[in-house]
């Protein structure tokens, strides 16, 4: 047997508290979708433009001021773009870091008593941790003025989706798995 | 080696606990639109029919009066001027949105300059669902409307008076205070990039539309 302890044989309690976490999770993960979706953006482009500074670079300034102007339709006017700026994304990290250190260690707590390879077991764990890691890894690069890093931000996010789907996955077989030994013995 | 089922569930479950907790107290302070940009302009500009936005990219020159006179750096090299005129082409007045970001997130406000330059409105665009009791508490002191009449380069020392007098608390005091940092920032933008060396809304070319 890989892993701690097994959770196809953990008793009733773990077996409930394991799949209860996983499903107020994916809950809550459906709320983050959209919190992104309005927030940020699903496409690189719209997550650059959240996270790259509009800085004003005095040198690239040209000497004097220019102005362009055009007619406004008002019921058509276009919603202003959510940008985060370094303070507000100071804040986001001291949060969002630690909450995904968290989740990552309660999901590695459920992939330890699945059963699977150590290497499966070791890349699924990596990831957990690795991605929540990697979106703010691209984020701070954005804000660094590297835009082509929002594909970072994405892929870690899609990453996590993934890591979520497979340990789900993997509870749902261990707590809905016939438990053959148990049933021998009864 | 393998832990008993029963420790492992009251471990599992305090686990299970500490996100929860500390999701409580550390939740991500999104941003609050408190009105939009459009109710803005055609709430404060009565008498417009038809609507123009001024887009002006910031020059060398231009930069270096705001950083003199008003003391801060724009966050962004492109400030936008909305203005209103009325059926005989006169401009009735000009919005803008200066924010102010700070490590609570950002605090805007929609600041109307009638046609004499001087403020005629300040309304509250932006804030976070952290902020927003704060500067709804501030705005219940009345601060807002003591920024009328004041034109660019003026310090709006009644509004800030009144917030200081005020028994609202630490926060809404400070909010108070982030939205006159707003105020002040338009001011000067407006001084500068619009109304140009002294032309009131209506001027032309390097200020006015």
């Amino acid at each position: 047997m890989s892993g701690l302890y097994s959770l196809r044989d953990a008793d009733r309690s773990v077996k409930l508290a394991a799949l209860l976490f996983m499903l107020v999770l994916g809950y809550a993960y459906i709320f983050a979708f959209f919190m992104v979706k309005n927030y940020a953006g699903l496409t690189p482009e719209d997550v650059a433009t959240t996270y790259v500074p509009q800085r004003v670079e005095a040198s690239q300034l040209p000497e004097a001021s220019k102005s362009t102007t055009r007619a406004l339709d008002l019921s058509s006017m276009e919603p202003e773009h959510h940008h985060v700026d370094t303070q507000l994304l100071i804040q986001d990290s001291h949060i969002h870091i630690m909450i995904y250190a968290i989740i990552a260690a309660l999901q590695t707590l459920i992939v330890l008593g699945l059963g699977w390879s150590a290497w499966w077991r070791d890349l699924v764990i990596l990831t957990a941790f690795g991605s929540g890691a990697l979106d703010f890894a691209g984020q701070w690069l954005m804000k660094a003025g590297i835009g082509g890093f929002a594909w970072l931000t994405i892929a870690s996010g899609w990453l996590m989706t993934a890591v979520y789907v497979v340990v789900l996955l993997g509870t749902l077989r261990a707590v809905f798995a016939k438990n053959e030994t148990r049933g021998a013995s009864a | 080696m393998r832990i008993p089922s029963r420790k492992l569930a009251s471990g599992a479950l305090l686990a299970l606990a500490l996100p929860v907790l500390a999701g409580a107290g550390d939740h991500i302070t999104p941003t609050v639109v408190l009105k939009k940009q459009a109710e803005v302009i055609k709430a404060t500009l009565p008498g417009a029919s038809s609507f123009f936005l001024k887009k002006v990219e910031i020059g060398k020159r231009d930069l270096s009066r705001i950083e003199q006179s008003g003391g801060f750096e724009p966050e962004s090299p492109d400030v936008k001027f909305y203005y209103g005129q009325d059926g005989s082409g006169s401009t009735v007045g000009v919005v803008l949105f200066p924010q102010v970001n700070t490590q609570h997130g950002p605090f805007e406000v929609g600041l109307t300059m009638g046609p004499d330059g001087t403020v005629r409105d300040v309304t509250l665009t932006k804030a976070t669902v952290e902020t927003k009791p704060w500067v709804e508490k501030a705005a219940g002191t009345g601060f807002l409307e003591d920024f009328r009449g004041l034109g660019a380069g003026q310090a709006p020392t009644t509004a800030l008076e009144r917030l200081r007098s005020a028994d609202i608390g630490k926060m809404p005091t400070y909010s108070g205070k982030q939205v006159a940092k707003a105020v002040e920032h338009g001011l000067t933008l407006y001084g500068i990039l619009y109304a140009g060396s002294g032309r009131a809304a209506g001027g032309s070319s390097g200020g006015g539309p």
